[in-house]
């Protein structure tokens, strides 16, 4: 029979066998080649991209992609291939040479690899619109569409060129398996029975340890100034941690399970239970197998879980602090009442609605004599802690009347932080943080303030991080008595006089923003609360977007090669699970122990996966975030919504796996 | 001596069969007998075993064992009476690879619910009776075919069955281990009383039983009964039979 009608009367009778490998080879190419679209789109990269930073992401990220469809596309050829083993053995003993076996598995590979490129393609295409469009309305661009093609034939071209290579690679590898591979052994392969486990203590329990440690290591962060990763430098404990968790991970899959699980068997009363007794040997012997791949595929999930994790608390962060870094729709400070005029006509052009509010604050700077400081006080003051290094601003206090700080937060909508205050007298005063700082509350702590020739002392009844003015324009800012500010007023000229503007008509209005900056000759004090959410959008955007890439075809290869690894090992103890049933295990029965065997898979890697993530994250965020906002749970929603998204993945995964396996056992 | 097993008018025939498998079988079988059942390769022998044992459901006919009618059995129903009653030995062994000997044997009673301490004295004391206690903590790839059909057929006999159904046990042995196997059968009839259920095509397995049947086109065409005689003239009697059937085809 001719190879090619032979290789199409194959997939023809097996269709449903090969069908899973059609469809994770066109998903693999359909993220190959949307992410290529929109690396080739001129268009959408000139909108999203000034200074070659999107290029430059989309190159590396590109590299990873090649690698992962390389690797994924290996894998899921070699799980093909290895249940086929017995019927190419049944070939070679027929009288077929391996030169002919071979090129009808390269034929097979390109048949199903061509009708996965149109697929792939297509639904890539598709894909790449998708994103296009999303981006655009999320970003508000104005992008003509029609500029954009569905199929860049750059893209096709490169994608086809990429597709092909791999399939010469597979081609290879499949000769280089085949060649040497005695026939005894093909027709074997699916039976060669694995090599007694041997148990060992010592890995076992360093394997335990180096996690543990790695974990408590990074928890350590949390000790803040006393921390080790603060005493002994970030990147050497930084590496430890890896090194111990990554040693650990590897020691403990391979080594601590199998002997804690053999342990567990000295439990006789759980032992000898109808599934345990079969699910906790099952276990063992697998693992003796499969621990690469499952040490592999532990680093991949920890690497999936961790970046989405770290991904979405990178973004929602800083939104979550522009109430803090813009608590108005609009700020800017003047110089003289001539510009509140221009401004209301401006405001009015842009956004004729009546319920704008116009708060001006005079702010005055004070100094203290006081011998211990809160940092907030010299904040900025040189060039190592300023943000821009040309302005840098003069120690002291920035006093607000406290009638003025209420009248703020109740235009800023913060009816919550007013409901927490209490009336100030003169010689009380708020001291709003910068960062939340649980070693130093400055709570009691009385400033001498110095307010022309007298020192009048004020007591810090409470510290607040609700600050009703922008960091730009306030640092070190005191709530002081109305009476005290009017003290203070007149023995001094305003340090600034800022203006806050605020009203729901003129939110989300990004071109009364640019309208008000060309007006201030793009002023560093004008501070708007919606510009900076957008501006967070546009700067990160393609850069979570590119990252997003990765993510899914992580979440697809962990996935994958899970469910080729379960389907795998579960149907090739057909036979055992035919015994199990004979005996008088019911389909009920042996469904359940196929859950146990098939979810112990599942658990491990998203476990440890999450177990990582936590950590890496709460490392991330403690280390190298910028933390202005309290410490609550809720800025982890983001870390949980991923987590939670994970889980999901993870779980229709894992339901697929187990219909499949039931479905290969369980029919009779 | 009262029957444990009865099939009456069992008739069994495939989708697409030009003839039936089994055509009106019926027999019964007493309490702790050993009967052998022997035919050429499609005579119906594993067709008989496997709707005897449930694993089949036969077209017409009944079957009874322990006073149960297998064909009213809904499929939890019968895998509890596998689980209950029945043991089976294979031709392969089917052991299951990712356990020890002593887990393989004690699968059936961990399956009966029975206490730790009791499933741990049963297979201790069962190989030990048997002689294959040094391979108790050894998994089925570190053994011989022999070795690893005798731990098959503890297993089978350990929850004491009603009925021990073992298809070609023989027939991947070499003489020696098949010898064993049979010796250990045998032990096991006569002194555990189990009721066992050969199927064979081997005169000298079949001659260690009470009682064969010879099978043709999906029928009985013959009995034989040890009754007085030794093993070895049985094994005479039961050759010449053979012979004289081959020549018959």
């Amino acid at each position: 029979m001719h190879n090619l009608s032979m290789a199409l009367k194959n997939l023809k009778n097996n269709f449903s066998f090969y069908a899973l490998y059609l469809l994770s080879v066109s998903f693999v190419i359909t993220i190959f080649f949307a992410f290529t679209s929109f690396s080739m789109n001129a268009v959408m990269l000139e909108k999203i991209s000034n200074d070659g930073r999107v290029e430059t992401m989309c190159n590396t990220i590109s590299v990873f992609l090649m690698a992962f469809v390389v690797f994924y596309m290996s894998y899921s050829n070699r799980f093909f291939l290895r249940r086929r083993t017995k019927e190419l053995g049944i070939y070679v003993l027929l009288g077929y040479r391996k030169s002919t076996i071979l090129s009808l598995l390269i034929t097979e590979n390109l048949l199903i690899c061509s009708g996965a490129f149109m697929a792939g393609i297509l639904l890539g295409g598709f894909f790449h619109k998708g994103i296009v469009f999303g981006i655009t309305k999320l970003l508000d661009l104005a992008v003509n569409h029609s500029e954009i093609p569905f199929f860049n034939p750059n893209a096709v071209m490169k994608t086809a060129c990429f597709i092909s290579a791999v399939v010469i690679v597979l081609a290879l590898s499949n000769g280089r398996f085949l060649f040497r591979t005695s026939l005894m052994d093909l027709v074997r392969y699916e039976k060669s029975a694995e090599k007694r486990m041997k148990f060992h203590a010592v890995p076992s329990v360093i394997g335990f340890l180096a996690v543990i440690s790695g974990y408590c290591l990074a928890l350590d962060i949390l000790r803040g100034a006393e921390s080790l990763w603060l005493t002994i430098g970030f990147y050497p404990v930084g590496m430890l941690t890896s090194a111990l968790i990554l040693s650990g991970t590897v020691l403990f899959i391979a080594s601590f399970l199998p002997f804690a699980v053999q342990a567990g068997k000295k439990n006789k009363r759980k032992f000898y239970t109808e599934t345990k007794i079969i699910t906790a040997p099952g276990f063992i012997y697998r693992i003796h197998s499969n621990s690469r791949t499952l040490i592999m595929l532990t680093l991949l999930s920890a690497a999936t879980l961790t970046v989405s994790s770290v991904m979405a608390l990178s973004l929602y962060y800083p939104i979550a602090a522009v109430s803090r870094m813009a608590p108005s729709e609009i700020e800017c400070r003047i110089e003289n009442e001539s510009e509140i005029t221009a401004f209301k006509q401006i405001i009015n052009e842009y956004s004729p609605g009546d319920d704008v509010t116009f708060l001006q604050t005079d702010i005055y700077k004070v100094t203290s004599t006081a011998g211990q400081l809160p940092v907030e006080y010299s904040i900025g003051t040189s060039k190592r802690d300023s943000d821009n290094e040309k302005i840098l601003r003069d120690a002291g206090f920035e006093c607000i009347p406290f009638s003025n700080y209420t009248a703020l937060l109740e235009a800023q909508g913060r009816t919550k932080a007013l409901e927490q205050l209490a009336t100030l007298n003169n010689n009380e005063c708020i001291l709003i943080k910068y960062q939340p700082d649980s070693d130093n509350d400055e709570t009691g702590n009385v400033y001498p303030l110095l307010i022309g020739n007298h020192e009048i002392p004020v007591t810090v009844t409470a510290v607040t991080l609700d600050n009703p003015i922008s960091f730009a324009n306030s640092v070190g800012t005191l709530i002081v008595s109305d009476d005290l500010y009017h003290m203070i007023t007149e023995q001094a000229v305003p340090a600034a006089k800022v203006l806050s503007i605020n009203g729901k008509s003129i939110e989300d209005n990004e071109a009364l923003f640019q309208a008000l900056s060309e007006y201030l000759s793009g002023s560093p004090y004008l501070q708007g609360n919606s510009h900076r959410v957008h501006e967070i959008f546009s700067l990160s955007s393609s850069t979570f977007l590119l990252i997003g890439f990765l993510v899914v075809l992580f979440f697809i290869a962990t996935g994958s090669i899970l469910y080729f690894n379960n389907v795998s090992a579960i149907t090739d103890s057909k036979s055992d699970y035919d015994i199990l049933w004979k005996m008088g295990y019911t389909d009920r029965k042996i469904k359940k122990i196929i859950q146990k065997q098939t979810a112990a898979f599942f658990i491990i890697p998203f476990l440890f996966g999450l177990a990582d993530c936590i950590f890496a994250t709460l490392v991330y965020k403690s280390a190298l975030m910028q933390n202005i906002l309290k410490n609550s749970l809720v800025l982890y929603t983001p870390t949980m919504a991923a987590i939670m998204l994970t889980f999901i993945i993870y779980l229709a995964y894992y339901c697929m796996t187990v219909h499949t396996c039931c479905k290969a056992v369980l029919t009779k | 001596m009262s029957a444990l097993l009865e099939a009456k008018e069992v008739t069994k025939i495939y989708a697409r069969a030009q003839h039936p498998s089994l055509n009106k079988v019926s027999f019964s079988v007493a309490k702790s007998e050993f009967i052998a059942i022997m035919g050429a390769s499609g005579s119906g022998k594993t067709t008989l075993l496997n709707v005897l044992s449930t694993i089949d459901t036969p077209t017409s006919g009944s079957i009874t064992i322990d006073g149960v009618n297998i064909k009213n059995l809904s499929d939890s129903g019968a895998a509890d009476f596998r689980r209950d009653k029945l043991g089976f030995i294979f031709q392969e062994y089917l052991l299951l690879d990712s356990l020890t000997i002593f887990e393989n044997i004690a699968v059936p009673l961990t399956l009966q619910k029975l206490p730790p301490k009791k499933i741990e004295n049963m297979v201790r004391s069962l190989a030990e009776a048997f002689g294959i206690d040094p391979q108790l903590n050894k998994y089925p790839n570190e053994l011989s075919g022999g070795q690893r059909q005798r731990a098959s057929a503890l297993r089978a006999i350990v929850k004491r069955p009603s009925i021990l159904f073992a298809d070609e046990p023989t027939g991947a042995l070499d003489s020696s281990s098949a010898t064993d196997l049979l010796n250990t059968l045998k032990e096991s009839n006569e002194s555990l009383n189990t009721t066992i259920l050969m199927v064979t095509h081997d005169a000298y397995a079949a001659s260690f039983a009470d009682r064969i049947l010879i099978f043709k086109d999906g029928c009985i065409i013959r009995e034989l009964f040890r009754q007085n005689d030794d093993r070895r003239t049985f094994y005479e009697s039961i050759a010449r039979e053979v012979a004289k059937l081959d020549t018959e085809r």
